[in-house]
Order: structure tokens, then C-alpha cells, then sequence
């Protein structure tokens, strides 16, 4: 009797660790909540919890994209500079009028599709390195927006945008979140269901065997990217709806924020594993570090300790977690 | 007893050392205030027309500097010996900036007007220009005491900081709870504008400071820790935030989180979307951060090439602007992104 109590226990903890193994960073984000929680009671409420999902949303989208190119073995360096064009280039074509704005988001979502497109197509057919082509559009980008705005982020919000994308539904859940939610249980389904994600799995694993077997790669890998850009767009209109936007470099140094959610979220380089959802968690775990620090209020330099000790702590629990089964 | 005799002794020593660090401040103060006053013989770089002038930018990136070439530009247009204005932009980079300024010197300008991205770095590129006859003026940043910069056109960020600390304090009748929304840490701005704060709030024991943040002249970074510290703190009457752009910031927050009635923010500078705020509000004012920096570092250099005398460090005064004459500079039909200024009309940024 009790040895079969003594299996059932095993078998549980064993489901527990295989569970807990393939949701690590779901477990670090709880785990790094319940600290917060315990630290300051602003974490259990739910105006500011949503609160930090909407401070997520421009990173948050952006890592979406920068996952696919990762799982297929790439990296887009170039998405931090496609939000700041896209930043000030949507709110130009506003121009302050109501009327525009359709016009300005379908320019800059399209836009950063291109962007996207150009850096998939060049990746496609040169087999140059994405660091380096990617890095080198950042720079081109970065150029265009300055010779674009002349230096100065130029353009006027349409009065609404703003105000339509920060209303709290019922009070607490802020448009901005809801959409980034939205947009990341999207991904993630894409990512469950599509022929299409399936295929980018497969390339990131093993590109030769992909290509010898028939793959469309170089399709696969402009479409990557140009949702990459894409969504890089979608972030550029996210920053500018959280906070307007006050310089031609909005977006920049966001690319780094970017890469280490998805690489903490456990999409490596080396490409054909990860996802979105792990991408989202560390997004939440990494800025939920910066709100602590911050809410604790540690001393800038103390808080920049703290917040590189946490992204090494989750990273290392994360692959604690991983190989523990 | 001992324990007694080595917390007093500590207590006593921790007190000599702040002592000895705030005087040492002071003296450094002054010493500035000393050099800057001193007078520069320029007899040597005195030179007919035509003239070619050379600006040195270490970086064109933000709507401030893009501003102050505007600045230099039309003061250009006003002297006919100007034949030509010579610019280059090294993004931030100060390696950039040395072959920048080699190359200025190798085109044969006669004046060179510079914003660093790093002083030490240019020390060298500056020295061999001041070498060849061609005097080099710092604008728009902090005084820099070098042999190889003959003068310096600069806005003091300690008297800024005081000016809008003193302000801050009696709108909030002198009490309350305050923090401070800075720039990026380490920067001259930064330690200045906290240095000040510091020490007029020696002046105010009703005020207490919180926290002091740094928001990177980023108004979503501002808004962010905002968020943080409204969470954090239940009670904050006051916020000094000189720079307009990241003010914008602190107060959405404040809004958004139904809490601006209780928060009395600090005069910002001239940055249209601030001015914006101001007009909206009717608080707040702003301390000028003046763009005509620039044209006043030209005026500088023009008296210079004619070999009249000039102090090493010329400073560009801030003047405090009530919220309601701050808000009437506000231009509606102009992006958040841009200052206000005396430049014409055909001169401002396109």
C-alpha cells in the first residue's frame, strides 16, 4: 500500500517536474511575481497589473516578430530602429487630424513589412549574416528617419488615437494591453496551427535538410522577416500610442530589450526551438524586474545590479528547470 | 562607554567628510565661476573676410541641437563675410568627431563652433585646430576649462537646477513630498540639476525628496518609473523636472493614474509639448533652456575673428516664464518635438 502511495507521489512530482520543465519561464514569471507581490501590494492590484502589460506592449509586440526569425535561426537588430521610423512617421501622416489616421497606420504597418521584407530577401538570396544585415538596416533606418524628420519627431497626434488605444475598459484593462494580449494569443495559435510555423521550426533545426526536402526556404525567410518588421511597425504605433513620442530615436536600445526576452524566454540563436509564449513570459519577467527595483526604490546604480542579477537568476533557474526531469 | 566614544568619532567624521565634500563642490563652483570670468587675448586669430565657419556637431539627433544649428545658421545669413557654413554630424560617436574636425581644419574654415560627444576624446583634433590659427568655441553644453577650446558658450545646468528647485518649493508653499525626474545619470546634467536641488532644499526642511530617477530625456521612460513611484509612494505634492520633454511624461502618468490635483509639477524648459501642457494647465511655467545658444556662439566667434577680447566662458542666461506667459509660446499647429524660439519663420526646421 505504501509503495504504491510512494509511486503515485513520484509519478506526480515527476508530471510536476516535466510540466514545470516545459514551462520554465512561466514558473520564474510566478515565482518573481509572488516576490513582487510580497514586496509591494501594488502587484495584486489589478489596475496596475494591467497597467504593466500596457508598459509591456512596444517591446512585447516587437519580440513577437523577432521570435519567428529566431526560431528560424536568425535575429533582427534592425526592429528598434523600424520603431522609431514607424513612431514618427505614423504620427506625420496623422498630421493632427482625425481623418488620417487609417491612412498613417496602414503606411507605417506597411512600412515595416517592407523593411521586414528587404532584410528576408537579402538574408534569402545573399546567405549574408542577419547580424550583420540586419545591424547595417538598423544604421540605413536610423539614417532615413533623421533625413525623414529633418532631426526633429515632427508630427501631431490625432487627438482620439491616443486616447482611444489608453481607455480602461470597465476602468482597469487599458485598449493598448487588450491588443497586445490579443496579438500575442494570435501568435500563439499561429505558431500551434500553421503549416507555416511548423516549417520555420524545421529550418531553424536543420536549414539543409529543410532545403534538400523541399521547403520553400526562401520564402519561409522573407515572410519571416517581414512579419518581423511587421510587427515592429505595430510596436512603433504602440510606442507612439503609449506615450507619444518625443524624439526621432524612440525606439532605440529596444532592440536589446527585445532579444534578451527572447532569448530569456528560451528561443536561442542556434534557432528551431522556443516560442512566442515564452517570449511574452520574459517580456513580463524582465519588466516586472525594472518595476520592482524601481518600486522598491533602490538607488540607480543598486537598481542596475539588481536588474542584471534577476535576468541571471531567471535564466539560470530557467535552465535549472529545463534539465531537471 | 567605548561604543559611545566610536559612534561619536564616526558620527563626527561622516559629518567632516559631507562637510568637506559640500565645500569642495562649492570651491569647485567657484573656481568655474572664476575661470569663466577670465578674459581671452584673441589678437592672434584676427581675420578678414571671407570667412568659412565649420560646425563640429557630435551628434544632430534630438530636436534641441537641430535647433541651435538653425540658431547658427541665420546668424550666419547676417554677416556677409560668412561665405559659407561647413557642418558635419559624428552620431554620437567620438572617434568620428576627431576625423570630423580634422576634416573642417583640412577644408580651411576659420572658426570651428563644436557640441562634444566626449571632451577628453576631441582634446587632441581641438588642439591642432587652435595650432593652426583657428579659435574652437564649446556650444551649448558645460563650460570646458582646456587650453585647446578658446571659449565656451554654455547653459548653467546648476543655476537651471536652483532656479527651478526654488520655484518648485514656493509653489508648493515650501512642504511636501518630492521627486526628481533627471537626465541621464552621470551626465553634467544630471549631477548639476541634483547638486542644485540639494542644495536649496538646505533652504526648505519642510521639503523631503523620495527619490531622484533617471528618465534618459525619454518621456516614455518617465512615464514608466512614474507609474512605479505612484504605486510605491501614497503621498507626492511636488515634482522638479527641468527637462519639458520628460515632464510630459511624469504628468500623463500622474493623470492617467487620477492623481495630477494632488502633485504640483516644476517649471520644465521651452519644449513645445511641455509649453502645450503648461497652457493646458496653467501650471508648472517653464526655466528656459535656450536654443539661441547657438547664435550667440557665432556672435562669440564673429567678435573673436575680429581680435576683440572675450571672456572663456560665456553664459547663456535661463530666464523663469510664468505658466501663464509659458503658455502663450506654445504653438498649437507645432509638433511636441520642437522649441520655441525667436528664430524667423523661414529659418525654423522644415
Amino acid at each position: 500500500m505504501s509503495d504504491r502511495m510512494g509511486g503515485d507521489v513520484d509519478g506526480i512530482q515527476i508530471k510536476l517536474w516535466r510540466w514545470a520543465s516545459s514551462n520554465a519561464i512561466w514558473v520564474v514569471l510566478a515565482l518573481l511575481f509572488i516576490v513582487a507581490a510580497l514586496l509591494s501590494d501594488a502587484f495584486l492590484r489589478p489596475v496596475y497589473i494591467f497597467n504593466v502589460v500596457r508598459q509591456a506592449a512596444p517591446v512585447g509586440i516587437a519580440a513577437i516578430g523577432v521570435t519567428l526569425v529566431m526560431i528560424l535561426g536568425g535575429v533582427d537588430l534592425s526592429v528598434g530602429a523600424v520603431i522609431s521610423l514607424t513612431a514618427v512617421l505614423t504620427a506625420v501622416l496623422m498630421d493632427g487630424h482625425v481623418a488620417n489616421i487609417p491612412l498613417a497606420v496602414t503606411v507605417a504597418l506597411a512600412t515595416g513589412a517592407i523593411i521586414g521584407g528587404i532584410n528576408g530577401t537579402l538574408i534569402a538570396y545573399n546567405r549574408v549574416s542577419p547580424f550583420i544585415l540586419t545591424l547595417g538596416m538598423a544604421v540605413v533606418v536610423m539614417g532615413i528617419t533623421q533625413i525623414y524628420s529633418g532631426g526633429t519627431a515632427r508630427g501631431i497626434v490625432s487627438p482620439g488615437f491616443r486616447e482611444f488605444f489608453n481607455y480602461r475598459i470597465g476602468g482597469i484593462v487599458p485598449v493598448l494591453a487588450l491588443t497586445f494580449l490579443g496579438l500575442a494569443l494570435v501568435g500563439v495559435r499561429l505558431q500551434q496551427t500553421t503549416k507555416f510555423c511548423r516549417n520555420l521550426y524545421l529550418i531553424g533545426s536543420n536549414p539543409l535538410a529543410a532545403e534538400l526536402s523541399g521547403l520553400p526556404v526562401r520564402k519561409i525567410t522573407i515572410t519571416a522577416y517581414a512579419l518581423s518588421g511587421l510587427m515592429g511597425a505595430m510596436a512603433g504605433i504602440a510606442l507612439l500610442a503609449r506615450s507619444g513620442v518625443s524624439s526621432t530615436f524612440a525606439g532605440r536600445g529596444l532592440e536589446f530589450d527585445v532579444l534578451a526576452a527572447v532569448i530569456l524566454g528560451g528561443t536561442t540563436f542556434q534557432g528551431g526551438r522556443g516560442g512566442i509564449g515564452g517570449t511574452i513570459a520574459a517580456v513580463f519577467v524582465l519588466l516586472i524586474a525594472f518595476n520592482l527595483v524601481n518600486i522598491v526604490g533602490l538607488d540607480y546604480n543598486a537598481q542596475l545590479i539588481v536588474k542584471g542579477a534577476i535576468i541571471i537568476i531567471a535564466s539560470s533557474a530557467y535552465i535549472y528547470f529545463k534539465k531537471v526531469r | 562607554m567605548r561604543k559611545l566614544i566610536t559612534f561619536v568619532g564616526s558620527t563626527l567624521v561622516l559629518i567632516g567628510l559631507w562637510t568637506g565634500l559640500a565645500v569642495a563642490a562649492d570651491d569647485a563652483r567657484v573656481m568655474q565661476e572664476k575661470r569663466a570670468a577670465e578674459m581671452v587675448d584673441t589678437s592672434a586669430y584676427k581675420k578678414e573676410g571671407p570667412l568659412k565657419i565649420g560646425v563640429a556637431a557630435g551628434y544632430m539627433g534630438n530636436s534641441w541641437v537641430v535647433f541651435t544649428l538653425q540658431h547658427i545658421r541665420y546668424e550666419a545669413s547676417l554677416h556677409d563675410e560668412i561665405t559659407e557654413v561647413l557642418v558635419t554630424d559624428a552620431a554620437f560617436n567620438p572617434t568620428k568627431q576627431v576625423a570630423d574636425i580634422e576634416d573642417l581644419i583640412s577644408k580651411g574654415v576659420d572658426l570651428i563652433l563644436y557640441w562634444p560627444v566626449d571632451d577628453k576624446a576631441i582634446e587632441g583634433a581641438l588642439k591642432k585646430a587652435k595650432d593652426k590659427g583657428i579659435p574652437t568655441i564649446n556650444t551649448g553644453g558645460g563650460f570646458v576649462d582646456s587650453p585647446s577650446v578658446t571659449a565656451s558658450v554654455f547653459i548653467d545646468q546648476w543655476n537651471l537646477g536652483e532656479m527651478v528647485a526654488r520655484r518648485l518649493f514656493q509653489d508648493m508653499g515650501g512642504k511636501g513630498k518630492i521627486f526628481a525626474m533627471l537626465p541621464i545619470a552621470g551626465t553634467t546634467a544630471a549631477v548639476d540639476q541634483l547638486a542644485a536641488l540639494e542644495a536649496v532644499m538646505k533652504e526648505y526642511p519642510g521639503i523631503e525628496l523620495l527619490s531622484a530617477e533617471y528618465g534618459d530625456w525619454n518621456r516614455a521612460k518617465a512615464k514608466q518609473i512614474t507609474e512605479n513611484l505612484l504605486q510605491k509612494y501614497p503621498e507626492i505634492d511636488g515634482v522638479f523636472s527641468p527637462a519639458g520633454q520628460m515632464s510630459i511624461g511624469v504628468a500623463e502618468a500622474f493623470d492617467e493614474a487620477g492623481r495630477l490635483g494632488e502633485v504640483v509639477m516644476s517649471p520644465g524648459d521651452e519644449y513645445n509639448g511641455w509649453l502645450k501642457w503648461v497652457r493646458d494647465h496653467n501650471q508648472g511655467g517653464a526655466v528656459t533652456f535656450p536654443t539661441r545658444a547657438g547664435q550667440e556662439a557665432l556672435r562669440l566667434g564673429m567678435r573673436i575673428l575680429r581680435g576683440e577680447s572675450v571672456r572663456k566662458g560665456m553664459k547663456v542666461p535661463s530666464e523663469y516664464i510664468s505658466p501663464g506667459a509659458a503658455g502663450a509660446y506654445a504653438e498649437a499647429d507645432r509638433p511636441d518635438d520642437w522649441w520655441a524660439s525667436e528664430l524667423p519663420e523661414e529659418w525654423k526646421p522644415k
